[in-house]
């Protein structure tokens, strides 16, 4: 029955697990937690998925591009760096996208833009456009915690929007959150290798 | 005469299709075809005694409540432990060296008990047959077992409930009675059969399972062992990742500029270089054309592809060619494969 679930690398498979009942676990919830983290790791390796994600990505780009076109020229330190943060945090929208808000982290990084976007109309200079940096613990509450827990909280401040997040559901997260950003790490170096091969020759057609 | 019982009953259910009812409707024939056969060689079978002697020493309730049923099983190790765990021939084989070495047979107890599980339920009489694969993650009990057990087994219920665990754990059941579906745990031998360590443990083999997952994901993960090695094989994983993504944002952020220019080439250009990446790392897989996102490409002028470019990446199907001419309705496609 599980192997039957497999072929089907739709992303509806995802949704229903979201659903399982809260107090306990029934049975076929314990088959569907099986199957989730194996489900994720053949989500983000479909061809499928990887072609939306190609897509998508080079559409946003280009809108990328002719944003940060019309801004000034003179730092071009400057402008590769702020240019390299839009494209990283288009490219991890446009991720988070094609997860279809199956999953927490994506909903956390699109909702993290909107949350920007507001600040920034709302008030007209505001500093915490970047919901990561937090302040820690204060020292007096420091308590030595155990490795384990200290690393999950590590993982947790990784992983976009799992701050306070269960073991489990932070360990589900991580898995999926991995895969896809390997699928990124692919993808963009599709793209630029791409780019770099197709740049000596359009230099070369044209000019 | 053991082993006949042993293999006869033991291969049919080695099958994990047998329901759970079926299974102890056996287990209740066996029990009571072992009774018999107890009763019969208790005299000569001094390992008994020993088993006997075993349990009495162990200072557990449940197992103390569960005597006569160890008794009963005593010989009929086999089929239990068969059922979850081992081939039959193994099990044959230890039941027949019951007779012969005492001592062994005190080994095969402690091995088969350490897997054997105790059953935290209302009704300790029962051995749950169950395989391993079903007891993982198993929380509450489970009620048409419970029902149809009781009923069948009243013979074997005496004074276990008095005896049992906890009252406690007994109305519990009781009002759990009416939800259904629930997850097995079961206690192993010598381990605590409340409440909250079963909920503990459970919890606790989820995380491990999950950790596994986690294990075959990240690469290097499995020369370490223990989860804070593992965290941190993790951790540095997630970080490398990301690095490597804010240094390929910036790469493509000195490239962009050339992506107006090649943007007849890239869309077309990338898929076939993504599919060489993906089919060298991963194994190939069909293209799933027909799903491709056509709107997305409607700004794209495909049709001012240089028909003479060749690419040298080779796609994972031929189909792909065909599928790709009739979608974007160029004739003389260059590529080759």
């Amino acid at each position: 029955m599980v192997e039957s679930l497999f072929p089907s690398i739709e992303n509806t498979s995802e949704s229903s697990r979201r659903k399982k009942p809260r107090i306990s676990e029934t049975a076929e919830a314990e088959i569907e937690a099986r199957r989730v983290n194996e489900e994720s790791l053949k989500r983000w390796k479909t061809n499928r998925v990887q072609q939306i994600y190609a897509c998508k990505l080079v559409e946003a780009l280009r809108r990328v591009r002719q944003r940060s076109s019309t801004t000034s020229n003179n730092e071009t330190d400057k402008l590769v760096s702020g240019a390299a943060r839009e494209i990283r945090d288009t490219a991890d929208r446009v991720l988070a996208a094609s997860a279809r808000g199956t999953t927490r982290w994506s909903r956390a990084i699109l909702a993290s833009r909107v949350r920007a976007k507001l600040k920034k109309h709302r008030k007209a200079k505001k500093s915490t456009g970047n919901c990561k940096s937090r302040k820690g613990l204060t020292e007096t509450n420091r308590i030595k915690l155990p490795a384990v827990e200290r690393k999950l909280k590590i993982l947790g401040r990784l992983v976009p929007g799992c701050r306070k997040v269960s073991v489990p559901n932070l360990l589900d997260e991580a898995t999926d959150y991995i895969a896809a950003l390997e699928m990124q790490v692919r993808a963009m170096e599709a793209l630029a290798e791409l780019l770099t091969a197709a740049a000596p020759r359009t230099t070369l057609t044209g000019t | 005469m053991l082993e006949g019982l042993v293999s006869q009953e033991s291969l049919s259910l080695n099958s994990m299709d047998m329901s759970v009812l079926e299974r102890l409707k056996w287990v209740h024939q066996q029990q009571q075809q072992l009774q018999q056969v107890v009763s019969h060689s208790s005299n000569n079978s001094p390992e008994l005694l020993q088993i006997l002697q075993f349990h009495g020493s162990n200072n557990d309730e449940l197992l103390e409540s569960s005597f006569s049923q160890f008794q009963m099983l005593g010989s009929g190790f086999g089929p239990n432990y068969n059922m979850g765990f081992g081939p039959p021939h193994e099990c044959i084989s230890r039941t027949s060296s019951c007779h012969m070495e005492p001592v062994d047979t005190m080994e095969v107890l402690l091995k088969t008990g350490e897997e054997t599980r105790a059953i935290a339920l209302k009704n300790k009489r029962k051995p749950e047959v169950k395989t391993r694969e079903e007891q993982k993650t198993e929380k509450k009990i489970k009620v048409e077992a419970e029902t149809e057990s009781s009923m069948k087994g009243k013979s074997n219920m005496g004074n276990t409930e008095a005896s049992s665990d906890t009252s406690k754990e007994t109305s519990k059941g009781a009002s759990e009675n009416q939800k259904l579906d629930y997850i097995h745990v079961r206690a192993r031998r010598g381990q605590a059969t409340d409440r909250h360590s079963l909920a503990e443990r459970a919890r606790r083999e989820k995380i491990s399972k999950k950790m596994k997952y986690l294990q075959d994901i990240v690469p290097g993960c499995n020369k370490v062992t223990g989860k804070a090695g593992m965290l941190d094989e993790i951790i540095n994983y997630v970080q490398c990742l990301q690095r490597q993504v804010e240094f390929l944002s910036m790469k493509l952020a000195v490239l962009n500029p050339e992506l107006e220019l090649a943007v007849e080439d890239v869309s077309v250009k990338q898929f076939q270089a993504y599919f060489a990446n993906v089919v060298a790392s991963k194994q190939s897989i069909m293209v799933d054309v027909p799903l491709f996102p056509l709107d997305q490409q409607g700004s794209l002028d495909l049709s001012a592809i240089n028909p003479n470019q060749t690419t040298s990446i080779e796609a994972p199907s031929a189909s792909w060619e065909t599928q790709s001419q009739s979608l974007y309705n160029t004739s003389s496609l260059g590529f080759h494969y």
